[in-house]
């Protein structure tokens, strides 16, 4: 569904991303492995057009869409949910999710099936976003990404910082869009469990691809490896 | 202690005006994080769009809103689609400095068409007729543009705060990286925000030109009052952009008691005295 | 730097030094308008370009030098080139005097906020009996010199005005405060972050940007030897500053050298159509922003890299 072809992505002069290559199948979800300022924000950023990028660089459904703007990205399916959660302030729970739906795509998931699945956002709908506690504001971050209908949604850090509960709660939340047949890439800080929840992975290292291979099969020495650099 | 009392009336009405002029500043400094140099310029503007319409025309300055406001609103469109969009998210100054070039060209435009002489917005009876309230005397001219004041505010603030593109709005307004990640189109957006501005701007620009004699070159007073008011009462904050033109009128004709000349010196006082005092306005920042 | 280009340069500056002896009165008035309005530019490029600070409100300093020399000179019967010097030092405690609510403001909000210190100002000295209210005051004590004397000295000064602040600059942004002012141009958190006092800096450039303007006001209005609030504290001096600084290229120091070439230029040759040449002025600087926004010498130095004054091999 989607294949990333040499890529290379910049800030300004720095290089971020060195020709990666990787791609995504049809449901499947990817985990992607690396440390701090690897480039898998950069990566997932690429992806949905947040960061310019050569359009063949980015392929989906055989088509070159890399560079085009977050607003073609998500009308064809590609949704990210940022790193830090970055809900707004000044609207409330329902404003955010209601504002991104409205701008998605049409489809399953909409803001009252959400308040159906999370009754404990449904009773806060009201409130300002960042009101919220950090586990409950990351299902705000995944509900509107999940409202937008993507096909393929993308995770950026969205364990980071929460209690395990609150994890088991996210990771329940995107298990269900998995169950639709969405197909998700996870960066994750927690390797154990990026490894246990994903289908296959690839370990990023100072901008370019180092690892890759399935999941269940991953040899924890190799990937401490590609993640360290040693 | 009675003409006290009507200067502190006249001046709220007054300020109501001047926090009038600033609605559409507070709009593009809060969401779009640019000031237009030109604003004061663009009232100006509108009000000699509908000097010429009440000239060529039958209708009254109030009714030639129903052409000023559509040709303003795209006006303002076509100079975010143009002009601003294109210098918007490289740096905070080059906006400043593009709109500084526009408020120099529209000046100059104004006056190479409608000369250096002042004119104003014939008002008929409206500016004749007063009521009195306690020995108080009120000019029903100014009542009435302070009570359309209230209503734009009102206005304003319910598309803000209780409508879907008021919505897109503050998202875009607190983080305009994430509000595209939603899918919100930030450019469009904010052309027809700055045709909504403009539009506030032909409302404020009429209800001036029908109280104040006006000539090419007041456009830049006008920007240095819309800007105060919106610096007192806080930036982001719509209401408190509505009761710093308030301060701003009070202090503009209690000065003007104490010397004619000195009116507009002491709004400026007490812009830089608050300034000093409160730097983060008089009233907290709050939506929009 | 090469011989060749000191004798070149030194050559320049003996012509310029000679221009009296050379030229008539209309040249070197003309010469000061262009040498003070370069030392105005420079001075505002100094802070947008150079602090990232945008003062709408510069001409503010432009009344203060300006009165200082006039009312010093006039009512203590003192010689007017005597009293440069106080000029820039009372600008320059103006400068300071505002620097805490100015400061106070950011970006945009301090550029509108330093036009509100300039209207403030000129309503003042409008209001203002002892300084000749809104008629100004007339410079007296150049009753008893004679009109080359005059001229001449006024050139001077200009020259010394044009030449000297251009070396104030260059001194200072080959300094520490140069290397201080990019850090806080790329990113003022991180400057910050290391140990670079951000404030301090920018009131420097403030104060400095202040003390070149109200001597290059100062040196204008011996140049017409009447001074009134409406033409000193009027924005018409700032906006030429941003045209010519826009104009040149914003953040260097040959920008506005080509800036004021261009604006004279432009200026002896169009303004008589009046208001059009205020509207293709404007619409140029607008093109600028959109098309250019490193100015002119952007554009000249896109091909091959030209560094006269040898800082940007230091900055960069």
């Amino acid at each position: 569904m989607l294949r990333v072809e040499q890529l290379s992505a910049y800030y300004g002069l720095f290089q971020a991303l060195f020709e990666v290559d990787l791609r995504v199948d049809e449901g499947e979800c990817m985990a992607l492995i690396g440390a701090n300022g690897a480039g898998k924000s950069t990566l997932l950023r690429s992806l949905v057009g947040a960061v310019k990028v050569s359009a063949d660089s980015v392929q989906f459904d055989g088509e070159a869409v890399g560079g085009a703007s977050e607003r073609k990205q998500l009308k064809r399916g590609i949704t990210l949910v940022p790193e830090g959660r970055r809900l707004f302030p000044s609207l409330s729970v329902r404003e955010n999710i209601e504002l991104a739906q409205r701008h998605g795509r049409p489809g399953r998931w909409d803001t009252e099936l959400l308040f159906q699945e999370l009754p404990a956002l449904a009773e806060v709908q009201n409130r300002p976003a960042t009101a919220l506690s950090g586990g409950q504001q990351q299902l705000v971050a995944i509900s509107r990404a999940l409202v937008t209908n993507p096909r393929l949604l993308l995770c950026d850090e969205v364990s980071l910082g929460l209690s395990p509960y609150a994890v088991d709660e996210v990771y329940r939340l995107l298990n269900m869009a998995r169950q639709d047949g969405m197909s998700v890439v996870l960066v994750e800080q927690n390797v154990q469990r990026a490894l246990a929840e994903a289908d296959r992975f690839y370990c990023v290292q100072k901008g370019r691809v180092v690892l890759d291979g399935v999941a269940a099969e991953a040899d924890h020495h190799a990937v401490a490896n590609a993640y360290f650099g040693v | 202690m009675l003409s006290l009392l009507e200067t502190l009336i006249n001046g709220l009405l007054l300020g109501a005006l001047y926090a009038l002029f600033g609605i559409g500043l507070s709009l593009s400094l809060g969401v779009m994080r640019m000031i237009n140099i030109a604003h004061g310029d663009l009232i100006v503007l509108g009000a000699y769009l509908s000097s010429v319409i009440v000239l060529n025309t039958d209708l009254d300055p109030l009714s030639s809103l129903l052409i000023v406001i559509p040709m303003m609103f795209v006006i303002g469109w076509l100079l975010q689609k143009l002009l601003f969009n294109r210098v918007m998210g490289r740096d905070p100054l080059s906006p400043l400095l593009l709109t500084f070039g526009l408020s120099i060209v529209i000046q100059n435009l104004l006056q190479e068409l409608f000369s250096a002489d002042t004119r104003s917005l014939p008002a008929g009876d409206l500016a004749l007729q007063g009521i009195e309230l306690g020995g108080v005397n009120i000019g029903v001219l100014p009542l009435i543009s302070a009570g359309i004041s209230v209503l734009a505010f009102l206005f304003v603030a319910h598309l803000i705060n209780r409508s879907p593109i008021g919505s897109a709005v503050r998202a875009v307004a607190d983080d305009q990286e994430t509000a595209r990640l939603v899918g919100v189109n930030d450019r469009r957006l904010f052309a027809y925000m700055a045709g909504f501005v403009l539009v506030t701007v032909a409302v404020a620009s009429v209800l001036y030109g029908m109280r104040t004699p006006f000539s090419p070159t007041a456009g830049p007073e006008r920007l240095i009052y819309s800007f105060e008011a919106v610096v007192l009462g806080g930036l982001g904050n719509l209401w408190g952009t509505f009761f710093g033109g308030l301060i701003i009128g009070v202090a503009q004709l209690l000065g003007a008691r104490i010397d004619t000349g000195l009116g507009p010196f002491f709004g400026h006082l007490v812009f830089l005295v608050v300034l000093i005092a409160r730097p983060e306005g008089l009233f907290k920042a709050g939506r929009a | 730097m090469k011989s060749s280009k000191i004798l070149a340069m030194l050559v320049l500056l003996g012509v310029l030094v000679a221009l009296p002896w050379i030229g008539g009165y209309a040249t070197q008035r003309l010469m000061v308008e262009v040498f003070t309005l370069y030392a105005i530019a420079l001075a505002w490029n100094l802070l947008a370009g150079y602090g990232g600070i945008v003062a709408v409100g510069q001409h503010v300093f432009i009344g203060i030098g300006a009165y200082s020399l006039f009312f010093l000179s006039t009512s203590f019967g003192l010689n007017p080139w005597l009293m440069l010097p106080a000029a820039v030092v009372i600008t320059a405690l103006f400068a300071l005097l505002f620097a805490l609510p100015m400061f106070r403001l950011r970006g945009a909000y301090f550029a509108v906020g330093t036009w509100v210190l300039a209207e403030i100002t000129r309503i003042a000295v409008l209001n203002s009996d002892w300084l000749g209210a809104g008629a100004g005051m007339p410079l007296s004590t150049m009753m008893g010199i004679t009109r080359w004397l005059r001229n001449a000295g006024i050139y001077w000064a200009a020259l010394a005005v044009g030449v000297g602040s251009l070396g104030v600059v260059w001194w200072l942004l080959r300094g520490r405060l140069g290397l201080a002012l990019l850090s806080v141009r790329d990113n003022e958190a991180a400057a910050a972050a290391s140990g670079v006092n951000v404030l301090r800096t920018k009131v420097i450039l403030w104060l400095v940007a202040a003390a070149i303007t109200g001597l290059a006001g100062a040196v204008a209005y011996m140049n017409t030897l009447q001074v009134t609030p409406s033409a000193s504290f009027s924005l018409n001096w700032t906006a030429a500053a941003i045209f010519i600084a826009v104009l040149g290229g914003i953040g260097t120091l040959e920008g506005p050298l080509i800036g004021v070439l261009v604006y004279f230029l432009l200026r002896e040759m169009f303004s008589s159509y009046g208001s059009w040449y205020f509207i293709v002025l404007g619409c140029i600087a607008i093109l600028t922003m959109l098309l250019a926004p490193g100015g002119a010498w952007s554009l000249l130095t896109r091909r091959r890299p030209l560094d006269p004054f040898g800082i940007r091999r230091m900055l960069s």
